[in-house]
């Protein structure tokens, strides 16, 4: 019965990321390896964002304002390795290019390019949610199950669960924002990325307050859809363009 | 409409992480399921001089896995030498058949063993005549999948995935220091004996494709399947051009050239293969023919030269088998194996361009990836699953994207590469970074409900 439960925590935090990693990313192994050097990236940056706060650990568990601070940082931290990691995919892309170009064959198309984008996000997000959700699964395999004393309605690993599911959410289609808003220069895209990563941090500073997630996950929620209906309509406007860009050149 | 290029890129890279990882993802399933009913210590040939005690001291852990950890590496190349004078003097088939008797053995002891666990840990009702049955049919075509023709290249994969999950799977049994200091130790002698001037590989590679001749190791070849077609090929050479650079010259893409006509022909053989077993059938006695006569030439050439060695392997055998019934067999097994992982082959067509071995190779038949790289990852992710999930993920991307530069080097030097050294190096920094700073930050924030 606790395997059953655990392999469900699992699959509400990765479930959604599952399908659509088999249905769109293992169709192509470049994706794969998108995904792959993404989520290594993410390790990475959490790797070093926990060096630099170990000396301050373990935080007092009842002042929230260092939790702010660690939150703030890491938002910023990964906002920088986001623009990084544009910076190295744009270079990669015109290698591609021009590798197209070579053997003659098309040069990537618009939704390539959001596909790729889209590995990138979903690495990030799977990353998060392995390392923050899916590597404290282990005890709920196991006979009993663990509640917090600030949410003590819900199993703490449903709850993780549940707000890993919102951030992979959020990171899987705010980097399909980015890369789209740095690739036209568009400020209002540009900026609202970091804005959304930030107050959904925020978001979970909610739950510090006794029975606080009942608020928190919801509000959470809401930015995460907000988050996938500015990407839809986005995605949407630019297939449309290139659309009617191809019928009128033809 | 014409289909963009990122359909095809990479998928060479992809054919051979696809079975590390299913690899690495079984053995910590393996380990994690059956760590409750943990055995007393084991003794292999990685841990000869010392037992590790959780009592002793770390001065004394240390200086014992070190002594440990220098006498199987010196086991593994001290083996390797003997495999290649065997070669050198034309024991090909001698090896051959010794590299199927020992994957005969360690599919059915280690594997019986490791299936023994698993029934009696899930309590699964079988009866031991059904189960033996199995186990047999299960070895037996393990053996012959391994260097028969005429056996489809996917079961030929698959069983060396699975010899390299039973093998990982009992290493994984060594006690902690010791491991970790085993696989340090083996990634610096694989770097040695693969790009050293008179490394044992090195040797070894270089005397195969001088001699245009097959050499019998246990090696994972990343082919693609009959189903992927010409295609595969292609995307093998585009992704060896792209990592190449700007500067890919007339001669060659002429080579580029060359080299898809000649698979084109490979895949078609392939076909035969699957489609007409007979003609293979005669073919495969006529190549087992010809090696027969050259063999035999060899040893008549030189019969006393040749016998040392064999001897001398067999003493070592027979010593050991001594100690005790099931440990040694357990030990015997290992060590052959171990020292199968230092090898490779290319054992296509004699054609012998580049060299595969320990590791990676990608010249014109797609990377081959030696055995005891699957071994030794394995080993690694299972060690960390012994401590925590998130020690698995970490040591797990970490040895992915070690394997991916490995094969990044290998499209810019063209020539054979360990594979060991990288991904071993990353897996070790990476277990220790997560394990001692990455924990407690995560479980500090997440406990307080807290992510970003």
């Amino acid at each position: 019965m606790t395997v059953a439960a655990g392999i469900g925590y699992a699959l509400v935090a990765l479930g959604p990321s599952l399908s659509l990693f088999v249905s769109v990313i293992s169709r192509k192994p470049f994706l794969i390896l998108t995904v792959l050097s993404s989520t290594l990236l993410w390790l990475v940056s959490l790797i070093i964002l926990s060096g630099l706060w170990r000396p301050f650990l373990p935080l007092k568990a009842n002042v929230w304002w260092p939790y702010a601070l660690l939150v703030i940082t890491s938002v910023c931290f990964q906002e920088g390795l986001r623009f990084l990691f544009w910076k190295v995919y744009k270079r990669l892309e015109d290698v591609l290019d021009s590798f197209a170009d070579r053997i003659s064959r098309p040069r990537l198309f618009l939704t390539d390019k959001l596909q790729i984008a889209l590995a990138g996000g979903l690495g990030h997000g799977v990353a998060h949610a392995v390392f923050f959700c899916l590597s404290l699964l282990t005890p709920a395999f196991g006979p009993a199950t663990f509640y917090v004393e600030r949410c003590s309605k819900v199993p703490f690993f449903l709850i993780s669960a549940i707000i890993a599911l919102a951030f992979v959410t959020i990171h899987t289609f705010s980097m399909v924002i980015a890369f789209e808003g740095y690739a036209k220069g568009n400020k209002v895209d540009q900026v609202i990325v970091p804005v959304i990563h930030l107050a959904a941090g925020m978001l979970t500073l909610v739950n510090f307050a006794s029975e606080g997630c009942v608020i928190g996950i919801p509000l959470l929620y809401l930015v995460a859809s907000l988050t996938l209906v500015h990407c839809g309509k986005m995605v949407w406007q630019r297939l449309l363009e290139s659309r009617n860009q191809s019928s009128a050149s033809r | 409409m014409e289909s963009s290029i990122l359909d095809s890129l990479g998928v060479e890279i992809i054919g051979v992480m696809a079975p590390v990882s299913i690899c690495m993802f079984l053995v910590v399933l393996l380990t994690y399921s059956l760590s409750v009913t943990s055995d007393p210590q084991i003794r292999t040939a990685a841990n000869l001089i010392y037992i590790e005690n959780p009592s002793d001291s770390a001065t004394v852990k240390l200086e014992g896995s070190l002594a440990n950890a220098i006498v199987f590496v010196v086991l593994v190349a001290a083996v390797t030498f003997i495999l290649v004078l065997l070669f050198y003097y034309n024991f090909t088939n001698f090896l051959k058949h010794y590299m199927r008797f020992s994957a005969f053995f360690v599919s059915g002891t280690m594997g019986g063993a490791i299936f023994l666990s698993i029934i009696q840990h899930f309590s699964i009702p079988v009866d031991s005549i059904t189960c033996f049955i199995l186990l047999f049919n299960f070895t037996i075509l393990g053996t012959l999948s391994v260097f028969a023709g005429g056996i489809p290249i996917v079961l030929r994969q698959c069983y060396m995935v699975v010899m390299g999950i039973v093998v990982a799977a009992w290493f994984t049994k060594l006690p902690e220091w010791t491991t970790w200091f085993v696989l340090v130790a083996l990634a610096l002698y694989d770097l040695v004996a693969v790009l050293a001037p008179g490394g044992p590989l090195k040797l070894l590679v270089e005397l195969a494709s001088s001699r245009d001749e097959e050499l019998p190791a246990m090696v994972y070849e990343a082919r693609p399947t009959v189903s992927s077609g010409n295609q595969g090929r292609n995307r093998g050479s585009s992704l060896r051009a792209l990592v190449g650079g700007g500067g890919v010259s007339d001669s060659g893409s002429v080579e580029l050239q060359a080299v898809r006509n000649h698979d084109g022909n490979q895949l078609g053989r392939e076909n035969t293969h699957n489609l007409d077993y007979n003609a293979v059938a005669v073919r495969d006695i006529d190549n087992v023919d010809g090696n027969g006569n050259g063999n035999r030439g060899g040893v008549e050439r030189s019969p006393l030269v040749g016998s040392p060695g064999a001897s001398e392997h067999s003493t070592r055998v027979g010593t050991r088998g001594n100690i005790d019934d099931r440990e040694s067999a357990i030990d015997e097994e290992m060590s052959p194996l171990v020292e199968l992982m230092g090898w490779g082959d290319n054992r296509e067509e004699a054609r012998g361009l580049e060299e595969s071995d320990n590791v990676v190779d990608s010249s014109n038949r797609g990377i081959k990836l030696g055995l005891g790289d699957f071994i030794f990852y394995s080993v690694l992710v299972g060690r960390a699953a012994m401590y925590d999930l998130m020690t698995v993920y970490a040591c797990y991307l970490a040895i992915i994207s070690g394997l991916g530069c490995t094969l990044i080097l290998l499209s810019v030097y063209n020539r054979a590469l360990p594979a060991l050294p990288i991904s071993i190096m990353l897996g070790v920094v990476f277990y220790f970074l997560t394990r001692l700073l990455m924990e407690p930050f995560v479980v500090g924030v997440t406990t307080n409900l807290m992510m970003f």
